[in-house]
């Protein structure tokens, strides 16, 4: 009999595109979508699907790869993959999509690298450790909650005096603030990143934060930052829900945004201004304790803090050392290094955080399936940041606002020159407009043009804009903005990182 | 009068355009205008119908829900103006529609075959001549895609495009070939109107054994949800879709059901044992099972707990009876049930299928591999709570202990779940390694945590030796079952005991060592403990009061953002400036609502 609509189901041959992956428990999938998918259509909206309706999968997967959980359950760096929806796998993205139950999966469109890393037993498997370590955080994690009970309790029935008493109690003890630190390319932001979707997704709230100015957190490289994470992340994002276009627009978002505070660096490495580098760690870390002093579930929950590459010199100890006090780090995961794992022991086994806690080490195995990021994928994701901070990604398309502003209407600062001492003191000075300023990314500053050099660069970042041209005979300036409105208020600030973007406009 | 015909029909046609949501007033308003407008019922018949064929897949639920209402509360004259183009107008939505929504119409469509809901007529809403051609339509359907099970990616585009008819969780029909079977007879359909909003007819699987669980009346919300889960093994009365909606009391629990069930246990265990009477794995199974049946015998139990032993008892019938054949399945080991699926059923949305597809479609019980407790500790001939109770059992009585008054159903083996858990080979000592890990639980606490609640009931507890028959009853004395004299009151839950249980993690030690040991009972805790998940985004919700309400949140906030993100396209957006302090405004930790 015939229905309507429901017969003839086509019996013609699978695409050559699609193939199904199985995976048994612990097994991954990883792999490796290049950035030169994009041929015509990198600004053109790229339909994904945002809800199971109709036209789906299909438009998507036209021009990028799409993976679709058939069954069990999968995920990429912790956050769940919902069954039987298309996920379209971001250009420029070297990540894994992992089962702890055994998944079938089904990639279609455009080829894309990939392998399947079996593992005899889930004890073989790099993930385990990091699972493992996720359940031993979340048992601290209800310590911290339960103490805080405790603590409100004891207050309530001895002391009596309601608020009085409450005030001069000592803040509780938050919960596990969790440092990962490493050689470079050691999986260090994929550690955080898991623990951080893992503990989300047992319906907890942790505070990420991130100190490597070579890449940005939920904002351009270049950057410190911080944001609490309480709902889902990304798996579309080419960062994995780390990258700008979790921030907010002003507009709806299909994965809910996060509210990350944000510092300028303004360079790639740690050591081309260590000084700033501390202060600014220093700030975000207030930030972070005035967080956990208002917010119960960030408290109880604790820290994940992402670190710079390291080695085991002595400046790089020193760095990571003060990132332990100012965070009161009290678990370090040294990510596949003795080495570091030795040094940063002997060197806090007499250290104790400022709750009077002890500091563990953890020494994690680095995954064998870290994959290498050469010069060209990073140079390639920091301008996809920068394009996406602007312009928004394959799902929110946004329109940032061209606006052109003499010379003398804009407060622009800048770093002095580089001198061959990297502790001589720096700060900011006007910086002087001209040509070479094209193409960079400027940081909007929180702060007044009038403030101190100092006050401004330790602001926190409001924003980025894009010069988009100088004309020097006019004197005028073509100003990218995310939000329309003017700049000359707020001052801006010249780094050396990320690297200017000619492509950017035009 | 004419004229006013056609007023009427406009009037009424702009209405439906409005109703997008499944709201029930709306339903209600226009099921009222139709009531009053009788007279111009033809016209009115003739709108509705246009706007069932015309509406775009997401309102059309909502338009063959003012159908629904309108027949149900005004049969004359609309049953009659509707009857002879049912078949039509249902297909018709039938074929545009995504998954979703076909299990609502076909859950819709069993209510038409029975006596409205309160009424005082016994005939049927429609006429069986009207229904059964539908049916046979949608069982050819669901064959016709059963047979495409290996077509091409195209074909599983469209059926994820809704094209296809694709048997979902509550197919009636398994097309293994069981004839399709009348529903139940008692009427599904609660409500007084019986629209969906308010009064889903529960998504009952289609129970093909009298003793599986009685339909219950599940409180819906306004958000149209993927329906809760039905039971993976028809034959056995299963968390059905009473314990995926929480603690709410339920009705279905009968405790002489759980009886009943309890005794066919023990006949079977016996004639096992009467087998084998040297097996002591047999031995010490029954006199488990004989003394749960005395405990619950003897004592007045609350629902909750019941339901626990319930479901422990489902699992274990489901193990025990198809011994020879489970132990062979589960030796073949993950591959092959996880493929099955995906083979079985291309296009299926899993997500809002909780069943496992090839599960719920074969009559026994196949794949031990889907149910929580893995077979092979049974066929080892350890005795462990593991053993008998499943994979964890242990374990939640403990955190049930730990915290009255949060949902048990967690621990039950969410049907959500199609993949198995890890297989056999994978974890040789799954048995020794759960019983180490509860052990570990149950170690003396660290300093540091020894305020925390659930620690004092869980160190009181003497780990029980896992091939200790005696096991079964201290654990349940444990969980409070027995009330025991000398059980410790636990003390007001914290924060994080709704998070999640509290089981095992303290024996984790931030070593590489201790890192390395797998805690299969863990993988679960990721998981089927964290409810079913959302099946836009993948985040999980619980089944208690509190996940529902974030469900609801959750839900209504994916249903905004669809509904903004069309027109802020239009309008263009931009992005926002950061904020400049990481406190939030105010105490609250929930983000403002659009950000959830």
């Amino acid at each position: 009999m015939s229905i309507p609509g429901l017969g003839q189901i086509p019996s013609q041959p699978a695409a050559p595109t699609t193939r199904t992956i199985t995976l048994q428990p612990f097994w991954e999938w990883r792999f490796e979508v290049p950035h030169t998918l994009n041929t015509s259509s990198s600004s053109a909206p790229i339909s994904t699907t945002i809800t199971s309706s109709s036209s789906s999968g299909s438009a998507a997967s036209a021009n990028t790869p799409t993976v679709r959980l058939v069954s069990g359950t999968a995920e990429r760096d912790g956050t769940e993959l919902a069954q039987n929806r298309a996920y379209a796998l971001p250009r420029n993205c070297k990540s894994k999509i992992l089962t702890y139950t055994g998944a079938v999966l089904e990639v279609a469109g455009p080829a894309c690298d990939g392998y399947v890393a079996r593992c005899a037993a889930p004890q073989d498997s790099p993930q385990l450790a990091v699972l493992n370590l996720h359940f031993a955080l979340r048992a601290r994690r209800q310590a911290a909650s339960a103490a805080a009970a405790a603590a409100a309790a004891g207050h309530d029935t001895g002391g009596g005096g309601g608020k009085a008493s409450v005030a001069a109690a000592p803040s509780p003890v938050p919960g596990p603030r969790v440092m990962v630190c490493g050689p470079p390319g050691s999986g260090k932001t994929t550690v955080v990143r898991t623990l951080a979707a893992l503990a989300t997704r047992a319906g907890a709230q942790p505070l990420v934060a991130n100190v490597d100015p070579a890449e940005g957190l939920l904002a351009l490289p270049g950057t410190v930052s911080a944001a609490v994470f309480g709902t889902v992340m990304d798996v579309e994002d080419a960062a994995g829900g780390f990258g700008v276009s979790a921030t907010p627009s002003s507009g709806p978002s299909a994965v809910p945004v996060k509210l990350p505070i944000v510092y300028y660096f303004g360079r790639e490495k740690v050591e081309h201004d260590a000084p700033l580098w501390r202060d600014l760690t220093a700030k975000l870390a207030s930030s972070v304790r005035a967080r956990f002093a208002a917010d119960e579930a960030v408290r109880e929950t604790g820290l994940l803090l992402d670190t710079p590459g390291v080695t085991v010199a002595k400046a790089d100890m020193e760095m990571l050392l003060h990132a332990v006090r100012e965070f009161a780090v009290n678990i370090v995961v040294v990510m596949g290094s003795a080495g570091i794992h030795a040094e940063l022991q002997r060197r806090l086994e007499n250290e104790k955080t400022t709750h009077g806690e002890a500091i563990t080490l953890v020494l994690l195995e680095k995954s064998d399936g870290v994959a290498e990021r050469d010069k060209e994928f990073m140079k390639f994701a920091r301008e996809a940041a920068i394009k996406e901070y602007f312009f928004g990604d394959a799902k929110r398309t946004l329109s940032p606002f061209t606006q052109s502003v003499s010379f003398d209407d804009v407060a622009i600062f800048k770093t002095p020159d580089e001198t061959d001492f990297y502790d001589v003191p720096q700060g900011l000075e006007p910086a002087e407009i001209s040509a070479e300023m094209s193409h960079w990314t400027l940081a909007v500053m929180n702060a007044s043009v009038n403030d101190p050099p100092e006050t401004i660069q330790q602001a926190p970042v409001m924003g980025f804009v894009a010069v988009a041209d100088v004309d020097e005979d006019r004197r005028r300036l073509k100003i990218l903005s995310p939000v329309s409105g003017r700049l000359g208020n707020r001052p801006m600030v010249w780094g050396r990182w990320p690297e200017p973007y000619i492509n950017l406009v035009g | 009068m004419a004229d006013n015909a056609a007023d009427v029909a406009e009037d009424y046609r702009q209405a439906l355009e409005d109703l997008t949501v499944n709201s029930r007033i709306e339903i209600a308003t226009l099921t009222n205008i139709a009531r009053e407008n009788a007279n111009h019922g033809f016209a009115i018949a003739e709108v509705l119908q246009n706007h069932i064929k015309k509406a775009p897949p997401t309102r059309t639920l909502p338009a063959l829900y003012v159908l629904d209402s309108i027949v149900k509360n005004v049969p004359t004259p609309y049953a009659l103006y509707f009857g002879p183009k049912l078949y039509s107008i249902f297909m018709g939505a039938y074929t545009k529609v995504d998954n979703a929504t076909r299990r609502k119409m076909e859950e819709m469509l069993k209510t038409w075959k029975e006596p409205v809901p309160g009424s005082i007529s016994t005939k049927p809403v429609f006429p069986i001549e009207q229904v059964r051609p539908i049916e046979n339509a949608l069982m050819a359907a669901r064959n016709a895609a059963f047979a495409a099970h290996q077509s091409s990616y195209q074909g599983q585009q469209q059926l994820m495009r809704g094209r296809q008819p694709v048997p979902s969780r509550d197919t009636p029909t398994p097309p293994t070939g069981r004839p399709y079977q009348p529903p139940p007879q008692q009427p599904l359909y609660p409500g007084p109107n019986g629209h969906q909003p308010d009064a889903a007819p529960t998504p009952q699987p289609y129970p093909a054994h009298p003793v599986s669980g009685p339909p219950h009346a599940i409180p819906h919300r306004a958000t149209p949800q993927p329906a809760p889960s039905a039971g993976p093994y028809p034959p056995y009365p299963q968390p059905a879709s009473g314990p995926v909606y929480g603690a709410a009391p339920q009705p279905g629990i009968s405790i002489d059901k759980l009886k009943d069930d309890i005794q066919q246990l023990i006949i079977v265990e016996k004639a096992e044992f009467a087998k084998d009477p040297l097996d002591t794995s047999k031995q010490t199974r029954l006199k488990a099972l004989l003394d749960l049946q005395t405990i619950i015998q003897s004592q007045d139990m609350p629902q909750d707990q019941l339901m626990i032993i319930r479901d422990r008892v489902a699992e274990l019938a489901v193990n025990i009876r198809p011994q020879p054949p489970a132990a062979v399945t589960a030796a073949a080991a993950g591959p092959a049930a996880l493929t099955a699926p995906s083979t079985a059923y291309p296009g299926v949305p899993y997500t809002v299928t909780p069943t496992p597809p090839v599960v719920s479609q074969q009559p026994a019980p196949v794949p031990p591999a889907a149910a929580a407790p893995p077979p092979t500790a049974a066929g080892k001939g350890g005795v462990s709570i593991d053993s008998i109770f499943g994979q964890g059992a242990l374990a939640t009585l403990l955190s049930v202990a730990a915290r009255k008054s949060a949902t048990p159903q967690q621990r039950t083996p969410t049907p959500q779940h199609p993949p198995p858990p890890p297989p056999p080979p994978a974890l040789p000592a799954l048995g020794p390694a759960a019983a180490a890990a509860i052990a570990a639980a149950l170690r003396s606490p660290p300093p540091q945590t020894s305020a925390q609640p659930a620690r004092p009931v869980a160190a009181a507890a003497p780990p029980p030796p896992p091939s200790d028959p005696s096991a079964l009853l201290a654990m349940l004395r444990q969980s409070g079952l027995i009330k025991s004299d000398a059980t410790p009151t636990p003390p007001p839950p914290g924060r994080f005991q709704s998070l999640a249980g509290v089981v095992a993690e303290g024996g984790i030690e931030l070593k590489a060592a201790s890192l390395k040991i797998f805690r299969p009972e863990l993988i679960a805790q990721l998981h089927e403990e964290l409810g079913p998940p959302c099946t836009h985004c993948g985040r999980r919700f619980r089944t208690d009061d509190e996940g529902r309400r974030k469900k609801t949140a959750h839900m209504d906030w994916h249903f905004r953002v669809h509904q903004r993100t069309a027109e802020a396209e239009k309008r263009g957006q931009h992005r926002s400036w950061y904020v400049d302090e990481l406190v939030s405004p105010g105490p609250s930790p929930t983000l403002p609502p659009l950000y959830r």
